[in-house]
C-alpha cells in the first residue's frame, strides 16, 4: 500500500490540546444515563436482603398491588423462565464455574442481594412498593472471613463448590524453594489489604426499551464496554446480538465497575420485554456500596529471599482473597488474586518468583474490578516489604531498590512477562530528587529531636498496560472471559464528503478524554485539523465492534487502530491528490487539511476537494482507485507493553492521635509516548487520589452479624480536596519499541503505585518507635494502636 | 433512596407550628434546614408522616446581642459563622463553625437544628454545653428556658416535649469574657467528630483559672461535661502538669461508643489529648 | 411524558404546583412534598446538568445555589424553596461564550468524566464571590464538600486560581 514519507513532525500527538468534550460538560450538557427520559418510561426498584445468609421461605408481594402506580412485581420464581443465569468463571482449568440466577430462587447470600423487583410509574412509588413486600426468612449460618470460609466445617455458600474455594492458582518462574534455601536471609511478612469499592460518582444504571414491532431491544447503560456487554447478555436474554443495541452515553466514572454484567443488567431488559414499556433503573448509593461490587480484600503473606549484600533473589506470595457470595461476571476472583500475584516482580531482578492464590466464597457482596485490581495489592506487598527489609538490614531503601533494578532495556521477568524497556532506575532517582531526598533526611532528623515524626516513602511499579491477547496469555488469563476470547480492539476512520473526519471506536471514554486524544491521533494520521475530526463511541449501532475500555488499554489500542485505519485513508487521499496535482505521490504531503506538493508551494488542494473527487469525482479520480470511499476499519492486538513509575510521599504522623498528614506527593511516570500530557497528568493525579483513599480512608466493613457498616458515604470515605495534597507530576518518555507510536498506556499506574509510597512514609516516620504496620487502610485508631503496641514492648 | 410520603406544613407563626405538632402528635417532626433529617428520610431511616417547616416563620432566624447573645433557631449556620455579633459575644462559636460541615450545608442548615437534632458527635451541642447556654422551648403555654446541661438526654433525643419547638439559643454575656478553644479529630475535614473538645476558661490577671467548662463530643450518648476536670482547674495556673492532669481526668471516666471510624478505646485516649491541647491553646493565647 | 393514567395517579396524590425562579426565569412544576429539589430540577424542569451522586448530602454533585448561596439539592425538598431563586450550572453562561470559571476548568484540565463538575463550578463561583483571591489552602477548604473521583483535585485547584485571575 502506498504511503508517504512524513517530513513534518506530528502536530497534535503529544501536544497539550484542550479537551473538545469539555464545553458540553461545563455547560451541564453531558448526557448521563439518568438524564435520559423516554415517553411512557417506568421505574424499577429492588427489594433487597437484610440477612447475610438466609433461606427464602416465602415472598408475599400482594400488598404492592394495592399501591397506585405499581405496574409489576417480579421475583426469582417469576423470572426463572424468562432469563438464563450468569455462568461465571474464566475458561481456565483452575477456576470453578458458578451459576447465578438473576434473582435467587431459594436463598440469599449477602446483605443487599436483590430478591424482588418492582416496576412503577416513579422511583418513589417503586420504593414504596418494595417496603410492602413481605419475605419470610430462615436465617442460615454465615461466614464473612476468608480464612474461616476455607475451614472444613464452614457453611457452604454454593452447593456446587464443596470447599467454598472458587479458584486455586499456582504459578512459578525459576525455583522458589531453592531460591529461598540459597538466600542469606528470608523475610516473611503478612499484610491485610482492606475491602474496597470502586464507587464512581455516578452509580450504575440502565434504561431498557423493547420494541415489539421491530423486536429490537435498545439499552442505554452506564457502561465501559457496550459491544462486549451486548455479546455477554445476548445468550441469557435469548436474543441475537443483531436485535440488541447498547448505547453507553456519557458515563460518570467507571473504574472497572462498569466493565461487568450484573444481575440488574439482565433483569431490566426482561421487564421491558414483559411490560412493553421503557424501564429505567438507577442504582442508588446504598445499593452501590452494598450490592454492586467490592474489591481487593486480600490476606497476603510473602517471603523474600535476599543476600547479605542486599541482592534480591526470590519472591513468593500467598494470596487469600475474599470473593464474596458470587463470582463477578465475567472475570471472577482472578481479577484480584490472580493479578495480585502477577504484579509481584515489579522492576527488580528476581531469579525466582511464585504465587499461590485462593479466593473462597463468603457472605459478602461479590468482588469485582476496581482500577488497578489486585495488581495494586501485589505491587504494594513487595514495595512495603522492601522498605522493611532495608530498615532491618540498615540499607537505604532507595539504594536497595537501585541495586536490584533491572536495566532499561527489554527484559523478561521471573514470571515470564516481556517488559518492553523503561526508565526504571531513572524514575526512582527523579522522584527522590523531586522530594529532595537528602535534604529531607536532614530535616527529618532535626524535627525528630523536637518530637515530630516525619517520614518519606517511595514505591515503584511496572504496570501491564495496553491489555491485549499477549498480556492475557502471559498473565494466565486462560482462553478469555468465559466463552468470549479476544482482547483486540477496532476503529474506523472515514473522511466524509465535506472533508470532515469521523472516527468510530469500540473503546469508550468515561473521563479518559478519547474525544480529544483519539482526534489528535486521527488528525495527525490524515494531516487534517483537529477541529475537523469527530470521535464517535459508545453505540453498538454506529461504532465498529470492539472490546471496550478497561485495564489501561485505550490509549495503546486507540492509537494503534486509528493510526492503521488513518494510514489507509491517507494513502487514498495522496493518490487522488497526486493525480489531481499531476505530481508524484511520493512528493505529496498532507497537513493542515491540505495536500501539498513538496517543492511546489503553489500546488495544493484541500481535503474537502479531495473528498469531493473521491465520492463524486467520477472520471477525475485515478482510474485504478478501485474503492473510492475514504474509509477504513482496522483492528489491533498489540504485544505486551508496560509502563513504569515511581511515586514518593512525605508524611507527618501525630503520634498522640494517629492522624497522618500527607504533606507532599511526587509522581514520576513513564508511559512511553504521551498522546496528551494534560490527560496523562490527570490520570496520574486521579489514580493517586484513589490510592491515597486506599491507603488512608476507604474501606468496606461488615460487622460480626454480617451487616454492612459502610452503606453510605458517611461511613465509606472518599478523600476530599483536604485529604489529597498537590500531586507533583513529572514525566519521562521511553517510547515502547513494540506498540503503535510507542504508546504504553497508564490508566491504573497512578493508583497502583500510590498506597505503598504512603505506607512506607508512615512506617519511616514511626521507625524510631519500632512500629510495624500490617493492614490497610491506616485509619488513626489502627495507627495509634500500633504505636501503643510498640511502646509497650 | 427516596423518602416516604408525608404531609407538609409551612406555618407562619410559632403558635401555628405548635398547633400542628399538637394535631399530629408522634407522627410529626419539625423541619428546619433539614441537613440531618432529610438524609435520614432519604435512607428511610426516618419516616415522619408530617413535617412542620419552621423556616417560613418571620424573625425566627434573628441574631441579637443585648448583654446575652440570642440566636434564633432558624438562623442559618452560615449567618452564624459570618456574624460579627456572634464573634464578639462568643468567639468559640465562630471558631467551631469551621468544623461544621461545608459551605453548602451551612447555608441551608440551621444553628438550632444542630442543637435539636442532638447528635452526640456534633460540635455545636458540645459548645453550647461549654458555654452554659440556654435553649428556649416554645409550646402552647409559652416559652421555657432549658439549660444546655438538661437539654440533651440521649442519642438524638432532647428534653423538648413533642409539642414544643426550639425557638432560640441564648448564650450568657460572660462568654465574651472567657478564653476558649475548640479542637476535634475527624476522619476528613467537615465530617462529624470522632472526638471533639471544647474548653471555656476564665482566667484572672495572674493566669489562675476562676472558672472552667470542658466538654466533649463523640464520646457518649450526649455531649459530655468533664466536671471533675473543671473543678480541678479552678484556682490553678494552666501549667503543663495541671493541664495534663485535667486532661487525664476528663477522659478517665468516659465510655465512648465504637463505630466504623473509631473504637471506644481510641476515642477515650484521644479525648485526653484534645482536652490537653485545647487547654494549651488557651494558655498559649494568654 | 406521563400517560393519562399516570397523571391521574399524580393528581390523586398530594402533588402541588411549585414555582421557582430558575436562572432568572420563572418556572413551575408539580411536586409532592417529598419530591427532592434535585429530582424536581432534573425531571420536572428538565435541567439535567445538576447531578445526583449520593442522595444523602455528602458528595456535592447536586450542588446548586439558592438565593445566591450554595445548597445541596438532594437533601432539600422542592416545597421548602417555593418562590425562591435557584441557580444551576445551565445558568452560568447563557450565551455562546463560556463563563471565565468554565474556561479555567477547561484550560487546567480540571474535569474528566464531568459528573462532579457542575457542582464544583457553582462552588467555585461562590468561593470567588466571597474571596476573590483565595490561597490554595482556602480553595481546598471551601471546595472540600465537593467530591471528585477522577481528577485527584490538583487541576481543580489550578483552575480556581486561573479563574480568580480572570475575574
Amino acid at each position: 500500500m502506498a504511503t508517504t514519507d512524513r517530513t513534518r513532525p506530528p502536530q497534535y500527538l503529544g501536544a497539550r490540546v484542550m479537551r473538545v468534550e469539555d464545553p458540553r460538560f461545563l455547560r451541564g450538557g453531558g448526557q448521563y444515563i439518568d438524564d435520559i427520559a423516554l415517553p411512557g418510561m417506568l421505574h424499577a426498584a429492588f427489594c433487597r436482603s437484610p440477612h447475610p445468609h438466609a433461606r427464602i421461605k416465602s415472598i408475599d408481594v400482594g400488598a404492592t398491588r394495592q399501591l397506585a402506580g405499581v405496574r409489576g412485581v417480579f421475583t426469582g420464581e417469576s423470572l426463572k423462565e424468562l432469563v438464563g443465569p450468569l455462568v461465571t468463571g474464566l475458561d481456565h482449568e483452575h477456576i470453578r464455574v458458578l451459576e447465578q440466577r438473576v434473582l435467587p430462587l431459594d436463598r440469599v447470600r449477602h446483605v443487599g442481594e436483590a430478591v424482588a423487583v418492582v416496576v412503577a410509574t416513579s422511583r418513589y412509588i417503586a420504593e414504596d412498593a418494595c417496603d410492602l413486600i413481605e419475605v419470610e426468612w430462615e436465617p442460615l449460618p454465615y461466614v464473612m472471613d476468608a480464612e474461616e470460609a476455607m475451614k472444613p466445617d464452614a457453611p457452604l455458600i454454593d452447593d456446587s463448590i464443596p470447599d467454598n474455594n472458587t479458584l486455586h492458582l499456582d504459578y512459578e518462574g525459576g525455583n522458589v524453594e531453592e531460591g529461598l534455601a540459597g538466600s542469606d536471609r528470608v523475610y516473611t511478612r503478612k499484610f491485610y489489604f482492606g475491602r474496597q469499592s470502586a464507587s464512581p460518582l455516578e452509580t450504575r444504571g440502565l434504561i431498557a426499551d423493547y420494541d415489539a414491532a421491530s423486536e429490537m431491544l435498545t439499552i442505554w447503560m452506564s457502561n465501559q464496554m457496550p459491544h462486549l456487554t451486548r455479546t455477554m447478555i445476548s445468550t441469557p436474554l435469548g436474543l441475537p446480538e443483531g436485535r440488541i443495541r447498547i448505547i453507553a452515553p456519557d458515563v460518570g466514572g467507571g473504574f472497572g465497575l462498569k466493565a461487568h454484567v450484573f444481575v440488574e443488567d439482565l433483569i431490566v431488559p426482561v421487564l421491558s420485554r414483559q411490560l412493553l414499556r421503557p424501564i429505567k433503573w438507577i442504582e442508588d448509593r446504598h445499593e452501590n456500596l452494598a450490592a454492586s461490587g467490592h474489591a481487593r480484600e486480600i490476606h497476603y503473606e510473602c517471603d523474600i529471599g535476599v543476600n547479605e549484600d542486599g541482592t534480591f533473589t526470590t519472591i513468593y506470595g500467598r494470596l487469600l482473597g475474599n470473593n464474596g457470595a458470587y463470582n463477578n461476571y465475567p472475570y471472577c476472583a482472578f481479577i484480584d488474586v490472580g493479578m495480585g500475584g502477577n504484579l509481584l516482580p515489579g522492576m527488580y531482578d528476581w531469579q525466582h518468583a511464585r504465587y499461590v492464590s485462593d479466593a473462597p466464597l463468603t457472605n459478602k457482596c461479590q468482588t469485582s474490578a476496581y482500577r488497578a485490581t489486585g495488581m495494586v495489592v501485589g505491587n504494594s506487598m513487595r514495595e512495603i516489604m522492601i522498605d522493611e527489609i532495608a530498615r532491618d538490614m540498615d540499607i537505604d531503601p532507595v539504594e536497595m531498590r537501585l541495586q536490584n533494578t533491572i536495566p532499561p532495556d527489554p527484559y523478561v521477568n521471573a514470571l515470564g512477562h516481556k517488559y518492553d524497556g523503561g526508565s526504571y532506575a531513572e524514575a526512582l532517582k527523579k522522584a527522590a530528587e523531586a522530594l529532595d531526598y537528602e535534604g529531607f533526611r536532614q530535616r527529618q532528623r532535626e524535627l525528630l529531636e523536637d518530637g515530630r515524626y516525619l517520614g518519606i516513602g517511595f514505591s515503584t511499579c511496572v504496570e501491564p498496560a495496553g491489555w491485549a491477547t499477549e498480556h492475557a496469555r502471559a498473565h494466565h488469563w486462560g482462553e478469555g472471559f468465559g466463552t468470549f476470547g479476544g482482547y483486540f480492539d477496532s476503529a474506523s476512520v472515514t473522511v466524509e464528503p465535506d472533508g470532515s473526519v469521523t472516527v468510530t471506536t469500540g473503546l469508550h471514554s468515561h473521563g479518559q478524554s478519547h474525544e480529544t486524544t483519539f482526534a489528535q491521533v486521527a488528525a495527525d494520521a490524515l494531516g487534517v485539523r483537529l477541529e475537523d475530526v469527530r470521535v464517535r463511541q459508545g453505540d453498538t449501532a454506529s461504532a465498529v465492534y470492539g472490546v471496550g475500555t478497561y485495564a489501561s488499554r485505550s490509549s495503546v489500542l486507540g492509537a494503534g487502530t486509528i493510526m492503521r485505519a488513518g494510514a489507509d485513508v491517507r494513502a487514498k487521499l495522496v493518490r487522488i491528490a497526486a493525480h489531481e496535482l499531476e505530481a508524484d505521490p511520493a512528493d505529496i504531503e498532507l497537513y493542515d487539511g491540505r495536500a501539498h506538493v513538496r517543492g511546489s508551494p503553489d500546488k495544493t488542494i484541500d481535503v474537502t476537494q479531495l473528498a469531493q473527487l473521491a465520492y463524486f469525482g467520477h472520471t477525475n479520480r485515478p482510474a485504478d482507485l478501485e474503492e473510492p470511499a475514504l474509509t477504513s476499519t482496522r483492528s489491533y492486538d498489540p504485544p505486551e507493553s508496560y509502563n513504569n513509575s515511581t511515586f514518593g510521599a512525605i508524611v507527618e504522623v501525630d503520634i498522640e492521635t494517629g492522624i497522618i498528614d500527607l504533606q507532599r506527593f511526587a509522581a514520576v511516570e513513564d508511559c512511553g509516548t504521551m498522546l496528551n500530557p494534560n490527560v496523562v497528568e490527570g490520570q496520574v493525579a486521579g489514580g493517586a487520589a484513589q490510592g491515597i483513599g486506599m491507603a488512608l480512608y476507604e474501606e468496606v466493613c461488615y460487622d460480626e452479624e454480617g451487616q454492612l457498616q459502610t452503606g453510605s458515604l458517611v461511613e465509606f470515605l472518599y478523600p476530599s480536596m483536604m485529604e489529597v495534597p498537590d500531586i507533583e507530576a513529572e514525566h519521562i518518555e521511553t517510547p515502547s519499541p513494540v506498540t503503535a507510536a510507542g504508546v504504553k498506556g497508564l490508566g491504573e499506574g497512578g493508583l497502583l503505585t500510590t498506597p505503598a509510597a504512603v505506607v512506607n512514609a508512615v512506617a519511616d516516620a514511626l521507625a524510631p518507635l519500632g512500629v510495624a504496620l500490617d493492614r490497610l487502610p491506616l485509619n488513626p485508631g489502627y495507627v495509634l494502636s500500633r504505636i501503643r503496641a510498640a511502646r509497650e514492648q | 433512596m427516596k423518602p416516604v410520603r408525608f404531609k407538609y406544613f409551612a406555618p407562619e407563626t410559632v403558635a401555628e407550628a405548635v398547633a400542628r405538632l399538637e394535631e399530629y402528635g408522634d407522627e410529626a417532626k419539625v423541619l428546619a434546614g433539614g441537613q440531618s433529617l432529610v438524609p435520614l428520610m432519604n435512607l428511610r431511616l426516618a419516616r415522619p408522616g408530617v413535617l412542620v417547616d419552621i423556616c417560613r416563620i418571620p424573625r425566627l432566624d434573628e441574631i441579637r446581642r443585648n448583654g446575652s447573645l440570642s440566636i434564633g433557631a432558624t438562623a442559618r449556620q452560615r449567618a452564624v459563622r459570618q456574624s460579627d455579633e456572634v464573634a464578639a459575644a462568643a468567639p468559640i462559636i465562630t471558631e467551631v463553625m469551621r468544623w461544621v460541615g461545608h459551605p453548602a450545608t451551612q447555608s441551608q442548615g440551621t444553628f438550632g437544628g444542630m442543637a435539636a437534632h442532638a447528635d452526640p458527635a456534633a460540635e455545636i451541642p458540645a459548645v453550647l454545653l461549654a458555654l452554659d447556654a440556654e435553649l428556649v422551648a416554645t409550646g402552647r403555654d409559652g416559652e421555657r428556658a432549658i439549660p444546655a446541661g438538661e437539654f440533651f438526654s440521649t442519642w438524638f433525643t432532647t428534653t423538648l416535649a413533642p409539642t414544643e419547638i426550639l425557638t432560640e439559643v441564648r448564650i450568657p454575656a460572660s462568654a465574651s469574657q472567657s478564653r476558649s478553644a475548640f479542637l476535634e479529630l475527624a476522619r476528613r475535614h467537615g465530617d462529624f467528630a470522632m472526638v471533639g473538645a471544647a474548653a471555656v476558661v476564665e482566667l484572672d490577671e495572674a493566669g489562675t483559672a476562676e472558672s472552667s467548662r470542658l466538654t466533649l463530643c463523640g464520646v457518649g450518648d450526649t455531649p459530655v461535661r468533664a466536671h471533675g476536670s473543671e473543678e480541678f482547674l479552678v484556682g490553678r495556673q494552666l501549667d503543663s502538669a495541671t493541664m495534663q492532669e485535667a486532661a487525664r481526668m476528663a477522659a478517665a471516666d468516659l465510655s465512648p461508643p465504637s463505630d466504623v471510624h473509631a473504637s471506644s478505646e481510641y476515642r477515650q485516649e484521644v479525648a485526653a489529648v484534645l482536652v490537653r491541647r485545647a487547654l494549651e491553646q488557651i494558655a498559649a493565647d494568654t | 411524558m406521563a400517560t393519562d393514567a399516570e397523571m391521574a395517579v399524580r393528581a390523586a396524590e398530594d402533588f402541588r404546583i411549585v414555582r421557582l425562579v430558575v436562572n432568572g426565569e420563572a418556572r413551575s412544576g408539580l411536586a409532592e412534598p417529598r419530591t427532592l429539589l434535585v429530582d424536581f430540577i432534573r425531571h420536572e424542569l428538565g435541567l439535567t446538568g445538576t447531578h445526583v451522586g449520593c442522595e444523602h448530602g455528602v458528595c456535592g454533585a447536586c450542588t446548586v445555589r439558592l438565593n445566591g448561596h450554595l445548597i445541596r439539592s438532594c437533601i432539600t425538598f422542592a416545597v421548602q424553596v417555593e418562590g425562591q431563586e435557584i441557580e444551576t450550572v445551565e445558568g452560568l453562561a447563557p450565551g455562546a461564550d463560556l463563563h471565565p470559571i468554565q474556561e479555567a476548568y477547561q484550560e487546567a484540565h480540571a474535569l474528566q468524566c464531568g459528573f462532579c463538575t457542575p457542582g464544583l463550578l457553582l462552588a467555585t463561583q461562590s468561593l470567588l464571590e466571597e474571596n476573590p483571591a483565595p490561597s490554595d489552602a482556602e480553595i481546598r477548604e471551601y471546595l472540600a464538600g465537593n467530591i471528585c473521583r477522577c481528577t485527584g483535585y490538583t487541576n481543580i485547584v489550578r483552575a480556581v486560581q486561573i479563574a480568580a485571575a480572570k475575574l
